[in-house]
């Protein structure tokens, strides 16, 4: 591609079961600007390797193969009596009305009993495909059994730039996989795009951390996307950092298939000024006692606005499995919007499905608690935004997330990069 | 009013949700001293402490607060803070996601003190290892996770940090074990060397009053100061209870001011 063309992805991000439209939550637009130059933008360091973007096609069609040995299609006779039982749910619970949209594809993605195609990626596989193309060769970090691997890769963004990495993670059997994603930008800059689209593939067994943290300037849009499968007793884990970036785009979809498979995400964003975010987490659970936890953590100052989906899909089969998702929110100014909606699908009992949101300012007992050690509720407010971010600097995984971080810092709290001299140099 | 009283609150009256709670509550306390205020659970001493400090949940209902030297009765908590009032805490509030080294950076910042990183980082280090608490806790979340006794710590960092002029501490002592009210005796002493700090504590619990010149003693039933006396009125307290105090606190108020 020479350049971009204008393009508007008009239901990015969306959640599995859409709720009421008005609320105007159940997807998010992206558009691209006409006119962006391609740049590689992309630095990756450790086990990494350019190409080998079939491994984790690879890997997954070795997951269907076993999948299928442990899980034998229906004998129609059993497909005959789900049907029945299908149409006698709905009769009782809908009054004979047809399955909704979200409940007919995912039957019929039940039905089609392939990985593959229900391995889905969080903001979207349209935008996903698109974001691949961008971003040229994939990037492979593979562990082979029981070995440990670990990369680091910085997506830097460029002023009227697109700058996208493509990385496959494949950890098979038994292996560590450790992954550290930095994308960063110098300050205000004229629009454009960076992003990473990250297919993960934890086999059985395998542990994988990805650390994201997004530090673009003021002018930029950042596309995050992911999508994961964890295959039996295999764990992921994912932190993602959302500090800067005019417009935020932050996509994940999981798909649990393993027994005992475990997903935990763990989101912390600031948004500031006209700063807009926006979240989509589709976890869904096949594998018996499977585990996810999503929990965000971010401050909303000025006039910044926020739309969180988080989906936890209960599978028919998934016995044992729980997931929770909580959300703790600081509004900080008046004209901030923030929108949560959590979502529990649930077609399997003996499942356990939590949700909990704390949205609001900071408590009484909280604001005379640092009063009474000389903090204005001004002061105090001040203290929060800056403290996502000090605590993004103090949590980085890399000496490269740091400086970013507090790069960020700096700009939007001169004399922060002071606090971190030693550890940046 | 003696001339060189720090505090002095006269006829204080107070009330939550237009419940009284303090009655009239006269005290001083003098530049330098020790002063301990004691009473039976729900005599409203807490109550005083959070009142002293401005707490928005109470209501001021009759009375002034004057501290050094200024009518502070209307003053806002963050202002009487910065006038040098410390209130520690009984139950501190837990912050999620504000690390407790920016809540102390935001805290010395708030006062104009604008340390540099190393130093303030040297600082915070040491005050946390003076009192035995594992310095990466400066890291964790306030009070994220901390067990009652590094809370009450955390407490002593603060006043240790801030050296305030007269520093309230509302039962820092309860729930403590041994070694943690070791600890907190250590930091108040410390405190007191540091600065010549006056000291009003709210306490059950003499212990932690061992290591200390208690000055005065006030003793509170029922939201009234019913009885005042030197440190030898703890030592009767500790001996007989409160229940002379309790039987008729308008009538003990009258004959036990001394």
């Amino acid at each position: 591609m020479m350049g971009t063309q204008a393009q508007t992805f008009e239901r990015a991000s969306a959640m599995p079961a859409a709720t009421w439209r008005f609320l105007g939550a159940n997807d998010a637009q992206i558009e691209i600007p006409a006119g962006l130059s391609i740049q590689a933008g992309v630095k990756a360091e450790g086990n990494v390797r350019a190409g080998g973007a079939d491994a984790l096609d690879r890997a997954l069609a070795d997951a269907q193969a076993a999948w299928e040995a442990a899980h034998p299609a229906p004998t129609a006779a059993e497909e005959a009596e789900r049907a029945a039982y299908l149409a006698a749910e709905a009769d009782a619970t809908y009054g004979g009305t047809a399955l909704s949209a979200y409940q007919s594809g995912a039957d019929a993605l039940e039905g089609a009993r392939s990985l593959a195609k229900a391995f889905e990626h969080g903001v979207g596989n349209e935008v996903a495909a698109y974001l691949r193309d961008v971003a040229g060769d994939c990037l492979l970090v593979k562990a082979e059994n029981g070995q440990a691997a670990s990369a680091e890769v910085v997506v830097e963004a460029a002023s009227q730039a697109i700058s996208v990495a493509a990385i496959d993670v494949v950890a098979e059997q038994g292996s560590t996989v450790d992954l550290s994603i930095v994308v960063d930008g110098p300050g205000a800059q004229p629009a454009g795009i960076a992003g990473t689209t990250v297919r993960i593939f934890a086999g059985e067994g395998a542990r994988v951390n990805v650390a994201r943290t997004q530090t673009l300037g003021e002018g930029h849009a950042d596309i995050d996307d992911m999508a994961l499968f964890a295959a039996e007793g295999a764990h992921i884990g994912v932190r993602q950092t959302v500090l800067g970036a005019s417009k935020s785009f932050t996509g994940l979809a999981g798909d649990l298939r393993g027994d005992f498979a475990h997903v935990s995400i763990d989101t912390r964003y600031l948004g500031m000024g006209d700063q807009e975010r926006d979240f989509n987490y589709a976890l869904r659970h096949h594998g018996r006692k499977t585990e996810s936890v999503m929990q965000a953590n971010g401050v909303l100052a000025g006039e910044s606005s926020k739309t969180l989906r988080g989906t936890i899909d209960l599978v028919r089969g998934c016995k044992g499995a729980e997931g929770s998702e909580n959300e703790t929110v600081l509004l900080v100014d008046e004209g901030v919007h923030n929108k949560t909606v959590p979502v529990i699908l649930c077609n399997e009992d003996d499942v356990a499905g939590n949700h909990g949101a704390t949205i609001g300012h900071i408590r009484n007992e909280q604001l005379f608690y640092l009063a009474s050690r000389g903090l204005s509720q001004a002061a105090a407010e001040a203290m929060f935004a800056s403290a996502i971010v000090e605590q993004a600097a103090l949590d980085a995984d890399t000496s490269a997330a740091r400086s970013a971080v507090v790069r960020l810092g700096e700009r939007v709290a001169p004399g922060f990069a002071g606090l971190f001299e030693e550890e940046v140099g | 009013m003696t001339s060189d009283a720090l505090l002095r609150c006269r006829g204080l009256s107070a009330a939550v949700e237009e419940k009284a709670i303090l009655h009239e509550v006269n005290l001083e306390v003098a530049q330098g001293q020790v002063h301990v205020l004691m009473g039976p659970n729900g005599a409203g001493k807490s109550t005083l402490g959070h009142v002293l400090m401005g707490d928005p949940a109470y209501e001021v209902t009759a009375g002034e607060i004057f501290f050094d030297g200024a009518d502070i009765t209307e003053l806002a908590p963050d202002k009487r803070s910065r006038a040098g009032l410390f209130l520690s805490f009984q139950a501190p509030v837990e912050i999620p996601g504000v690390p407790l080294r920016s809540f102390l950076r935001a805290m010395m910042e708030g006062r104009g003190e604008k340390l540099k990183n190393k130093e303030f980082r040297r600082k915070t280090q040491e005050l946390a290892e003076t009192l035995d608490m594992d310095p990466a806790y400066l890291d964790r979340e306030l009070g994220v996770g901390f067990s009652g006794g590094e809370k009450k710590k955390v407490e002593m960092l603060q006043l240790l940090l801030l050296q305030p002029k007269l520093a309230i501490l509302d039962e820092t002592d309860s729930g403590l074990d041994v070694d943690a009210l070791s600890v907190v005796s250590h930091g108040m002493e410390l405190y007191r060397e540091a600065c010549d700090g006056t000291l009003l504590i709210i306490t059950h619990n003499t212990r932690i009053l061992e290591h200390l010149n208690v000055d005065r003693v006030h003793v509170m039933v029922a939201g009234r100061v019913v009885a005042e006396g030197p440190a030898t009125l703890i030592d009767e307290i500790d001996a007989q209870g409160f229940e002379r105090y309790e039987a008729a606190p308008a009538d003990a108020a009258e004959s036990a001011l001394r």
